[in-house]
């Protein structure tokens, strides 16, 4: 009975002092998880994270599309006229903050960024032999999302030092484009110095691709003669291939012309309708492909980023650019006798460039597209430089040289030459940028940076778009200021 | 008021005698002669007093001989004796059994009824045996207001339950509590009903309060049955059988029907004639009939109680066996084996040990339910054209070749089992430190052990079907892939083994005392310590033997090591709380209680691991007030009560490393990572504040008593996955407290008891529920959540949206048929529309329909419920009758599935063919180029149903016959349970409970609950 209430005591008391605060912590670790925090244990772990980096590149169809779609070049097509709707209405120069492609394309960029930061916050954690390279492309692929993110929306929040958590949502606010792009150069400069001239695997970027990237950025701020630098780097580094249009064939991809290629591959079968672009396989491809094919060589697509006539039009008698850059459909029906059906907005023409060959995708055709984005070919380099030289008043002769040796591989002779100096040479070497750059998702930010864009495309209203609304959900959640006119 | 001759003379004698003190001592015990320790004992008039001790004795001093003792214990009547010349008292004292009167166990300690100030339900054992449910949930529709209760018919599947509204998006599961230990609401599956002695709903914060952060959506506590102290051990037998049929079929079309409207959808598309030639098709094959079937129903138990001076015990073991009434028995089926032992015995004088032990086993199969792929969905989509067998082989459709099999076939091929063991109970210590302060420490567990086999067979369904995964011959598939390997189909066997180990280690001590005899006091106070944890852990492989489920295990299965796969999880979740609670009340007249819990649980953020619940109340019988003595009503009583509670259905957040991401270099895949999930550390419970004011009152000599509770709960903090800033990135947003909900509504219960003549007693109550929900603000940027959907593709229908009530149907509003192309021209632009199309409303008004014009259609939850029992007595027979209403219940009706060449509902009989045919029903054509089939209120149907739960006709033979042969008691009876269903839906069943809240209404082909009938037999000796 004495002992009964003792023994009472005794574990009440131990039981109370067990029953502390201590036991409803928690540890990720008894789940088996791994966390952030302790993530980075081995060089592996920061290999990984690299990749992670990289995976982001393979969303960004779109942006290539709306380079095109939102231009003189192309018209949105798809299937009809709410076929995605927020396409259409960027063809049309309609669009407005509500825009899920534009929301898309925005916070798939601040994925690739946030990547690289959360790689930032933890080098200092190990030290290894290749770390200073392999951070070397972590700054260029953190430049080249900052880079993509200034061309769509001008100025945008900035943040480097490591991942954002929860308590961070809404507290951010848009930082103007010259520090952003300050960002974005001091980025590339540390890539370029830590960065081999070669990798041992295709698809990493190397110094040269930083160089080039840096080039591209500086002309997009008017600053000549530090992107001539930079682009001299380049030069004689890579070469152009011969055969202009065999460079977007499969067996063309990462060829001597490639200075940045976003790598995409049809071996995985993995794909996921909820994310379609996930998979490890170019997603825009499907897009541009013709509706309803029956025929040889090509497939089925969605009729999307269908070129227009003038842009065909345009290009120069004996220019061989012009075929491997758009595919007169109508034309090549009656040669094969191919079926297709009309999709809205129908032109006649496809992007030759980036459009679904048979065979060439994997288990789910839509999503398995293995065709490579050629981000950044040594042509649109050698035209980036020319126009440096010349814009920058360092050598019109230079300009020369480099806007003919484009010239060259596209007509095959010297007759097409260019001899023009001072402001017509700059309007030769934008041209030329439209021939040569053709379907690849360039000219509506050409057209932007040059000042051209409210006087080619309808509907473009001068002080507005020259960059795309901030996604509306931003401007709720986060309260960020709007961009002028929308 | 009747004073016996005795105490007459007492009275004067005292009155000639000189008025003295003296010292009293005395004994008090039960009516089975076991003392009762902590009886109040008051002298009136004074501040003197004492309380009984372990052995009911006690001893007052200087006590006037003219005055009275009072003795007071709770749940027995009250006991007044004047001293008089006795020095030596021995009182007995009566169990109060009147139903104000009865004891509720509110959670660590018990009240009575009519003690209590915050809202309460109770339903007791005897209304749980008038309707002998499979699972007690089912028997506390209509029993108890401010419950709302929705069913499925499949045998053993768990009702929604929901006390008093929706407030969450995150879990509105009511916590259960048995015995004391708290459990979820999965946990009643193992209970037999026929154990349980009590079910006590705690509805508002006064009460539910003690058990804080897991009180939000309100707490059952279930009581199960004891022996009894110094009893003969008494036997109770009882056993039903029962046959289940379904009593209502869809009306779909049959062959001939079916023919027709193909051809013509056909040739209103422009194709040609599908069946032309339409003579000789007949009425073609009634799926439906094909799988539908009566089934069995069985439940025996046998009791054993009883007890000597110092033990008491109940044992008992059940079995319950229910077949579906979906396919054969052997297919689709849940048995229930129990056996519990609660014993009860007292260590030393001081010291009670409790010992319950529950161990259940459950058995069983079950086919597709509740999807597009579910057996009922089959029998009412697939082709009627189809023979059930051809060959000696199942029939199949050449024109159906998407999802929709002949669900003979899939009846056929589809082979599981699941056998669950399941050990609960507790063990528990009760200490008298002092005759009114006991201790009591307690360990409860619940340990759970599931096994689940499943099997999917290389089947034929028709060359081409997407669900084909064999040749005829059933032989695999072999092809060759892109890139030239040869592949082939397998058969696939899956086990899965699940544990849990929950536990609860709680010590409280509860302190009853008077002060100045009128001031009462009950007080708790204590600390409960948690752990619940799960682990499961799964294997895969394929070429299981002879393609037959004998040989269907991963040991026979030959696949090799590429096709074996295997998967794991786990989790685990602490908590601690400590908890008080004060009850007072003056005179039985004020009431006031004051309950408080802090809650740390291991789901909140680092930021938030503690928090704090009180809650407080106040009552008031106004009928002991004096100036009351002459009103109407026999008893009145007004309630009122304040608290907050919680809800943590979340899981502790993290940033979380994903190994999905990666890249390709070299033309090959190299896998990476990323960061999965953005943490939360400030994520907190969800804050309930609730109110509740209530009126109990008694008329006509206490026959009617009425019972009426106002609520209203707002939870601010709503736990979502929020929408951040999307320079976040990708990663899943962790869960965060954004949101806000409300709930009002009004709980009633009336009920009329009496007794007409000598033989003649009449018992009835009516419970009356009703609840307003709405979503007050969802901070996640769009304002809204998409709940559950249907269909393929998958098109979502439910939303939880700021400015509507939770779980709201979503989508377009119909506004009849276009008759002609001048109606179509004349109406908004709304592509596609022909003569013959639906024409949707432009809600918006901007000329056009999209996506805009969506808008609410809908409410799944019930306006208000009503259960009505009645309970009749006549000499040796009892008769009662349990009916149950729903009222304003919508029904989104999904289980057509739509394709060109499934099946139809009968009202496409009615479609419009040409102007001024139908208003309602579109044309048919293969090319629905309007979207005919789009998320619409032609869809909805008033679910509102009224429906005769159940009916007993009981017969008790005389004592002496029963004596006769052996027995005590012997009661035979009939049952008939859904009697009958009033209700313009067109489905099998207006209850339509998919499991969860946010998916309630939506009918994809839900279970229909059996009419049963059964006879049974409860034997006592």
């Amino acid at each position: 009975m004495k002992k009964l209430k003792q023994i009472f005591l005794l574990v009440s008391i131990s039981i109370l002092s067990f029953t502390c605060a201590d036991h409803v912590d928690y540890e990720p670790i008894e789940g088996y998880a791994i966390t952030a925090d302790v993530y980075f244990q081995n060089e592996s772990d920061y290999e990984a994270a690299l990749i992670g980096t990289y995976d982001v590149l393979q969303w960004l169809y779109l942006n290539s599309l709306i380079g095109d779609i939102a231009s003189d070049n192309s018209l949105c097509g798809g299937e009809s006229a709410t076929d995605v709707i927020g396409l259409q209405q960027i063809d049309d120069m309609t669009h407005y903050p509500n825009n899920d492609n534009l929301r898309s394309i925005w916070q798939w960029l601040y994925e690739g960024v946030n990547r690289a930061n959360y790689m930032e916050e933890n080098k200092s954690l190990l030290d290894f032999e290749a770390k200073n390279a392999l951070y070397g492309e972590v700054y260029f692929l953190r430049a080249y999302y900052y880079f993509e993110l200034v061309k769509f929306f001008g100025d945008v929040p900035l943040f480097v030092d490591g991942r954002l958590t929860a308590a961070d949502a809404g507290t951010l606010s848009r930082t103007p484009k010259e520090e952003v792009y300050a960002q974005i150069e001091v980025d590339l400069q540390n890539a370029i110095s830590s960065l081999p001239n070669s990798q041992s695997q295709l698809g990493r970027v190397n110094k040269y691709t930083a160089n080039a990237l840096l080039g591209k950025v500086l002309l997009y701020q008017d600053k000549f003669s530090e992107a001539a630098v930079a682009f001299d780097q380049v030069i004689g580094v890579y070469s152009l291939v011969a055969d202009y249009g065999s460079q977007f064939l499969s067996f063309g991809e990462n060829g001597p012309e490639s200075v940045f290629e976003i790598q995409y591959t049809n071996t995985s079968n993995w794909y996921d309708w909820g994310c379609p672009q996930c998979s490890e396989g170019n997603f825009g491809i499907i897009h541009n492909g013709p509706r309803g094919w029956d025929g040889p060589e090509y497939a089925q697509g969605w009729s999307f980023n269908v070129p227009v006539n003038s842009h065909y039009e345009s290009f120069e008698e004996g220019d061989i650019r012009r075929d491997a850059s758009i595919l007169d459909m109508v034309a090549y029906a009656t040669a094969t006798g191919a079926n297709y059906t009309e999709g809205y907005e129908h032109t006649g023409y496809y992007n030759n460039k980036y459009i679904p060959r048979a065979g060439q995708s994997g288990a789910q055709t839509e999503l398995n597209y293995l065709n490579n984005y050629r981000a950044i070919r040594y042509a649109d380099v050698l035209l980036m430089a020319a126009e440096a030289n010349n814009r920058g008043g360092i050598s019109d002769a230079l300009a020369q040289q480099y806007l003919n040796e484009v010239r060259m591989r596209a007509f095959g002779d010297t007759d097409h030459d260019i001899t023009a100096t001072g402001t017509a040479l700059t309007d030769a070497i934008w041209a030329e940028r439209n021939f040569e750059l053709s379907m690849e998702g360039h000219r509506f930010f050409d057209l932007v940076r040059t000042n051209k864009a409210a006087s080619t495309i309808n509907g473009f209203v001068e002080g507005k778009h020259e960059v795309f609304p901030i996604p509306q959900a931003e401007i709720d959640i986060s309260g960020l200021t709007q961009n002028p006119g929308y | 008021m009747k004073v016996s001759f005795l105490s007459l003379c007492l009275l004067l004698g005292t009155m000639f005698s000189n008025i003295q003190s003296q010292s009293i001592s005395g004994n008090v015990k039960d009516a089975n002669s076991i003392p009762i320790a902590g009886v109040n004992i008051s002298v009136d008039n004074s501040n003197n007093g004492a309380v009984t001790d372990y052995d009911g004795n006690f001893s007052i001093s200087n006590v006037s001989s003219d005055s009275n003792l009072i003795f007071s214990y709770l749940g027995y009547q009250p006991y007044s004796v004047t001293v008089g010349i006795q020095t030596d008292i021995s009182v007995v004292m009566q169990e109060d059994l009147s139903e104000l009167d009865e004891i509720v166990v509110i959670g660590y300690g018990s009240q009575k009824l009519s003690d209590i100030s915050g809202a309460v339900s109770t339903v007791s054992s005897s209304a749980i045996e008038a309707i002998k449910p499979v699972r007690i949930e089912d028997a506390l529709q209509g029993q108890a207001s401010g419950i709302n209760i929705i069913s499925s018919g499949s045998p053993g599947s768990k009702p929604t339950v929901l006390i008093r509204g929706i407030t969450s998006y995150a879990g509105n599961s009511p916590l259960v509590v048995i015995d004391g230990v708290s459990q979820s609401i999965d946990d009643l599956n193992s209970l037999n009903p026929s154990d349980i002695k009590s079910v006590n709903v705690l509805k508002d914060a006064a009460l539910a309060s003690i058990y804080g952060v897991k009180g939000g959506s309100g707490v059952i506590v279930v009581t199960t049955k004891s022996g009894e102290r110094n009893s003969e051990t008494s036997f109770n037998f009882s056993t039903s059988v029962g046959n289940q049929s379904v009593v209502k079929m869809i009306d779909v079309l049959n062959a001939s029907e079916y023919a027709g409207i193909l051809n013509e959808a056909s040739m209103a598309a422009g194709e040609g004639l599908i069946y032309p030639n339409l003579s000789g098709i007949g009425k073609g094959t009634n799926w439906q009939e094909q799988i539908i079937n009566d089934a069995a129903i069985v439940n025996h138990s046998i009791t054993a109680s009883g007890g000597s001076d110092k033990t008491s015990f109940y044992v008992s073991a059940g079995y319950l066996g229910q077949d579906g009434v979906v396919g054969p028995s052997d297919k689709s089926f849940f048995n229930r084996t129990n056996f519990t032992s609660n014993i009860n015995t007292d260590l030393t004088k001081k010291t009670k040990l409790i010992i319950n032990t529950n161990y259940t086993n459950i058995k069983g199969k079950g086919l597709p339910e509740n999807g597009i792929n579910s057996v009922l969905s089959n029998s009412l989509n697939f082709d009627p054209t189809v023979n059930p067998y051809e060959n000696g082989s199942f029939g199949t459709s050449e024109t159906i070749t998407q999802e929709i099999i002949n669900p003979l076939a899939q009846i056929d091929n589809t082979y599981n089992e699941g056998n669950t063991n399941k050990l609960t109970g507790k063990i528990e210590l009760q200490h008298n430190l002092l005759d009114n302060l006991k201790v009591t420490s307690r360990f409860g567990y619940t340990f759970v052990d599931i096994y689940n086999k499943n099997f999917i067979p290389l089947a034929f369904y028709g060359a081409g079907h997407n669900a084909t995964n064999a040749n005829e011959d059933l032989s695999p598939i072999v092809s060759v892939d892109a890139e030239g390997t040869i592949v082939s189909t397998h058969n696939r066997i899956s086990e899965s083994k699940t544990n849990y180990f929950n536990y609860t280690f709680e010590t409280y001590a509860n302190y009853d005392f008077t002060i100045q005899e009128d001031h009462n006091f009950q007080t708790v106070l204590g600390f409960s310590i948690g752990e619940n944890k799960g682990e499961n852990i799964s294997a895969y492989n394929e070429d299981v033997p002879f393609n037959s489920w004998a040989y269907a295990d991963i040991s026979a299965a030959t696949g090799n090591a590429t096709q074996q796969t295997s998967g794991s999880w786990q989790y685990v979740g602490r908590n601690v709380s400590y908890f008080s609670r004060l009850l007072y009340d003056f005179d039985q007249k004020y009431y006031f209680s004051f309950t408080g819990r802090v809650d740390g649980s291991t789901s909140f953020g680092a930021n938030n691991k503690f928090g704090f619940f009180p809650s407080a109340s106040l009552g008031w019988v106004i009928s002991k007030e004096d100036f009351f003595e002459d009103a109407p009503l026999d008893y009145l009583k007004f309630r009122a009560s304040y608290g907050s509670l919680g809800n943590d259905n979340i899981n502790p957040q993290f940033a979380l490393i994903s190994t999905f991401p990666s890249y390709t270099f070299d033309g090959s895949i190299i896998n990476g990572s990323a960061l999965g999930s953005v943490p939360n550390e400030a994520v907190s419970w969800e804050n309930q504040v609730q109110m509740n004011f209530g009126i109990d009152t008694r008329l006509f000599d206490n026959k009617l008593s009425v019972t009426v509770d106002y609520f209203k709960k707002t939870v601010d903090d709503l736990l979502f996955s929020p929408n951040l800033s999307l320079y976040l990135g990708t990663p899943s947003f962790p869960t965060t407290n954004i949101g806000k909900t409300q709930s009002t509504g009004i709980d009633a219960s009336l009920s009329y008891n009496t007794t007409i003549g000598k033989d003649f007693n009449i018992s009835t109550n009516v419970n009356f529920t009703t609840s307003d929900n709405e979503v007050l603000a969802i901070n996640n940027g769009d304002k809204f959540i998409w709940g559950a959907g249907y269909g393929i593709p998958y098109t979502p229908i439910v939303r939880f949206e700021e400015g509507y009530s939770p779980g709201y149907f979503f989508g377009y509003k119909t506004d009849g048929i276009f008759q002609n192309q001048s109606e179509v021209n004349s109406h908004a632009t709304q592509n596609g529309a022909a003569p013959g199309d639906i024409r949707f409303t432009d809600v918006n008004g901007d000329g056009v329909i999209d996506d805009n014009d969506r808008t609410e259609i809908g409410d799944p939850f019930a306006d208000f419920t009503i259960g009505w029992n009645l309970a009749i007595d006549y000499k040796n027979f009892d008769f009662s009758v349990f009916t149950y209403a729903s009222v304003g219940n919508d029904i989104y009706r999904a289980y057509e599935r739509n394709l060109n060449y499934t099946n139809r509902f009968a009202s496409t009989l009615d479609r419009w063919t040409g102007a001024g045919t139908s208003n309602f029903e579109p044309r048919v054509s293969f090319v629905d180029s309007n979207n005919n089939r789009r998320a619409s209120d032609r869809y909805i149907e008033d679910g509102s149903y009224l429906r005769i739960k159940n009916i007993q006709l009981g017969y008790t033979f005389s004592q002496s016959f029963a004596e006769q042969i052996g027995f005590d008691e012997i009661r035979a009876y009939t049952q008939v349970k859904n009697a009958l269903t009033i209700t313009e839906y067109s489905g099998y069943d207006p209850e339509i409970s998919n499991g969860g809240v946010l998916n309630t209404g939506i009918d994809i082909g839900t279970y229909p609950q059996p009419r049963i009938w059964s006879m049974g037999l409860n034997i006592k000796f």
